[in-house]
């Protein structure tokens, strides 16, 4: 008979974890339907797609056999070629994915703070002519046409 | 037909070659009657074009299947609405219509202009024409629509075929929307080609000061309103016809169509920073001519099949066209702007941080981050096959983790940024305006937390949906309340004069409040839900409130098709609400079939049921049902977002108290003096 202890982690894994049909569907979508479709593995909805419900059976026995995530992502990868992964990985080159946006975001905003501590400096004698010019041009179209 | 089709396309091509080349050197020696000729070869483009559009639409609706594109694309039992749209289902007649589409934007620009802008105009119709050039060079050569069927000889002549029949339209074209999203979606596109124009010309003649944005703003806007109806049409035909319960899947297409709608929407709010203050003259040229080659760029993804898309239907091996130009264009844009960057200098003067020339600059930096995380997430397999050697993908988990709080963040600014003043904003203006929207975010962010909404980003959506409602109301209200007190009128009346005096600074706030529909709408989709079970006649299945209760599975035939269709009777409470039908269809020319979803849309939530087949296994029928909620306020925040742009590009209506005519030139003059004043 098992014991008590064991009975109270086993309770506690189950309603921690998620369902294994929670889990097929989040790791389904993060792979894509082979069948040359594009879409998402879970979202697939080509009528007799028999590629679709082919790695959907796989996905839902490599979960009932609680692989790890890792491990059913990459037997997919060795299967299907790196495409199948929607999502980039977070090491080697595929971290560039994630890592760009964020520089650029980054770099874009210290430029913007940059020319905004800049122009409330005032203008230079320069831009005080481009000032000259702008109004001139402005009467110049009010007074045209 | 086909030969007045193919003379009419050779003929605008070397009428468009003669427009750009005699407007050059009309412009170079500033010879008058070379200009005009020039502009004459320009406006006669329309027309050829058009003949050849004809020609084609001709042999669609007289069945002429000796030409292979109506062979491929259409067939004698397709109706002739869609007869009419499968110009623009495939690659030739796309790219025709494109044609079509910018030699009428041509033809408009230079007939509203004429007799006016003498120093501008040649540029414009000459950059139009060259740009026609290479799209006439593709009509001709690359991607001809007038070619024969034909197969070779043992005489060795080549024998016209005509088949009895054509293949058909791809049957996820044979939707109402085919006949309207693509065709918005190209206006937008050609669109942009205008304001290029135009500030392209500027740089090239060193046009004094604001002027080409002023010119322009019309022509932007049009172009921004077309790709943005043109966008939320492909979303819908994609959430009505797919069938896999969605909107937007960030396939590289897609993406496309997003990148100049993004830097277009940048443009739209920088532009005011060089009308109002004289700054970002550099910037935005350089906005405009991104807008433009990310059009030429996304039509290139479209066809060139460079990365994986479901929009298959249209690739060839046209891309090294499409490179050419894009390297072409942006050489030419790049020598511009080194030859005459001087004349770009700007005004770049700032009083305070609180302004809202710092929120305009925030606003475009979070909208370029936008069209960068897009372009990256969509060119990242090509990079990293080029890089690794091996071709990854990047779906929707990666851009919804990128663009998501980007988004967020946009929406915030967007009720930021109206609120606060040009030049300097006080800390007590700044609580006065923003007190009640804060505090109004805060409520909705508990009321929808007690009501469920408990995922992190829709929350937050739903807060700052609250907050940019309630400062566009504030402005509503207090311009309004203005009015009221000087006029005496109703309190409605006055908020009609108010949005009709400045439409285009009321116009925005319409705006604004679409977007923020759109992004209620958006965050409904946490908390989609979907159930799948097989269906047969008599059995139910239930998801969110509903009952859905099998009651006949029927064949139906169609004009071109023959259809299995599902009857579901859709209870709530018990109570009988309403049927719904959802279909396969057997599409009997291409052989294909497609879904038919049915949909039951209300505020709240979408109940989106797709017959999904037979089950292999017991030959039952299968159901597929998904509860969307708040879907219903995408499409209305996209009506909203149109009738906003409509209002702002309407003339605003002088105030009953108008300065008299100089007075702005008289300002123009204190404003100069002013300027000599140390601060």
């Amino acid at each position: 008979m098992m014991p008590a202890w064991a009975l109270a982690i086993l309770w506690l894994t189950v309603a921690v974890s998620p369902s294994a049909t929670d889990r097929a569907r989040r790791l389904g979508e993060r792979l894509k339907c082979m069948c040359g479709c594009n879409q998402i593995l879970t979202e697939c909805n080509h009528v007799g797609c028999t590629v679709s419900a082919r790695m959907l059976q796989e996905l839902n026995e490599r979960v009932a056999r609680n692989e790890s995530d890792d491990l059913t992502l990459q037997s997919f990868v060795q299967e299907y070629g790196p495409e199948v992964t929607i999502v980039p990985k977070t090491q080697g080159f595929d971290l560039t994915a994630w890592v760009m946006p964020g520089v650029a975001l980054a770099a874009g905003t210290a430029l913007v703070v940059w020319l905004l501590t800049r122009w409330r400096r005032g203008p230079t004698v320069a831009e005080a002519g481009a000032v000259q010019e702008r109004h001139l041009a402005q009467a110049r179209r009010e007074t045209e046409d | 037909m086909n030969l007045i089709g193919s003379y009419a396309l050779l003929l605008a091509l070397v009428t468009a070659a003669y427009a750009f080349a005699g407007g050059i050197a009309g412009i170079r020696s500033r010879n008058p009657l070379l200009l005009s000729s020039a502009r004459r070869a320009a406006l006669a483009l329309f027309p050829l074009v058009s003949l050849a559009v004809a020609a084609l639409l001709y042999a669609f609706l007289r069945d002429d299947f000796s030409l292979a594109y109506v062979a491929e694309h259409s067939s004698r039992d397709l109706p002739v609405m869609y007869k009419l749209a499968a110009l623009w289902s495939g690659q030739e007649g796309s790219l025709l219509f494109w044609t079509w589409l910018l030699t009428a934007y041509l033809f408009a620009v230079l007939w509203v202009n004429r007799g006016r802008h003498p120093e501008l105009m040649p540029y414009v119709g000459t950059i139009v024409a060259g740009v026609s050039v290479f799209f006439l060079l593709l009509n001709n050569f690359a991607a001809q629509p007038f070619n024969l069927l034909a197969q070779p000889m043992a005489s060795g002549g080549l024998q016209i075929l005509r088949p009895a029949d054509g293949r058909g339209l791809n049957p996820l074209l044979q939707y109402p929307e085919m006949v309207g999203h693509p065709p918005l979606l190209y206006l937008g596109y050609t669109g942009f080609t205008i304001p290029f124009a135009f500030a392209l010309g500027a740089l090239l003649a060193r046009y004094p000061g604001e002027k080409w944005i002023h010119l322009t703003r019309r022509w932007v806007m049009l172009a921004w309103a077309f790709l943005t109806a043109g966008i939320l049409g492909g979303a819908h035909w994609a959430y009505a016809v797919l069938g896999w319960g969605g909107y937007w899947a960030w396939d590289p297409v897609e993406n496309a169509s997003l990148m100049p709608w993004l830097t277009g929407t940048a443009f739209l709010h920088s532009v005011m920073m060089q009308e109002k203050r004289g700054m970002l003259r550099v910037w935005n040229v350089w906005l405009i001519f991104a807008s433009f080659l990310l059009s030429v760029f996304g039509t290139f993804l479209t066809r060139s099949g460079v990365v994986s898309s479901v929009h298959a239907f249209a690739q060839s091996s046209i891309g090294p066209w499409f490179v050419a130009f894009i390297v072409l264009v942006l050489g030419v844009c790049t020598w511009a702007f080194v030859k005459n960057r001087d004349y770009l200098r700007s005004d770049h003067r700032l009083d305070s941080l609180l302004s809202r020339e710092s929120s305009f600059l925030f606003n475009n930096l979070i909208l370029l981050a936008a069209a960068f995380a897009v372009l990256w997430g969509t060119l990242f397999p090509v990079i990293s096959e080029a890089v690794q050697g091996t071709k990854i993908s990047v779906g929707p988990p990666f851009f919804n983790r990128v663009n998501v709080p980007i988004g967020l963040f946009l929406l915030f600014l967007t009720g930021v940024g109206p609120l606060l003043a040009w030049r300097r904003t006080s800390w007590s203006s700044l609580k006065k305006n923003f007190g009640w929207p804060v505090l109004g975010a805060l409520v909705t962010g508990v009321g929808a937390w007690v009501a469920g909404f408990r995922a992190f980003y829709s929350l937050i959506c739903l807060m700052l949906a609250a907050f940019v409602t309630l400062t566009i109301a504030g402005e509503f209200y207090r311009g309004a309340r203005v009015i009221r007190g000087r006029t005496q009128t109703s309190f409605l009346s006055a908020l009609g004069t108010l949005a009709l005096r400045n439409t285009r600074r009321y116009g925005g706030y319409i705006v604004h409040f679409g977007i923020v529909l759109i992004f209620i709408g958006l965050s409904g989709a946490a908390f989609n839900q979907d159930r799948q079970a097989d269906l047969p006649p008599g059995s139910k299945m239930q998801i969110g409130p509903y009952t859905l209760v099998a009651q006949t599975l029927t064949s139906e035939p169609g004009p071109n098709y023959t259809a299995e269709q599902a009857t579901i009777e859709v209870f709530r409470n018990g109570r009988s609400m309403l049927m719904l039908y959802p279909a396969r269809r057997f599409y009997t020319a291409s052989q294909v079939t497609e879904t038919m979803v049915a949909i039951y849309s209300t505020l709240r939530h979408d109940l989106y049921v797709v017959y999904a087949g037979r089950n292999p296994e017991n030959d039952q029928p299968v159901i597929h049902a998904y509860l969307n909620p708040l879907v219903k306020w995408i499409w209305l925040g996209g009506v909203v977002v149109l009738l906003g742009t409509i209002l702002a590009m309407l003339p605003g209506a002088a105030p009953a108290s108008a300065k008299p005519a100089g007075t702005a030139t008289a300002e123009a003059a204190a404003a100069l003096t002013e300027a000599g004043t140390p601060r």
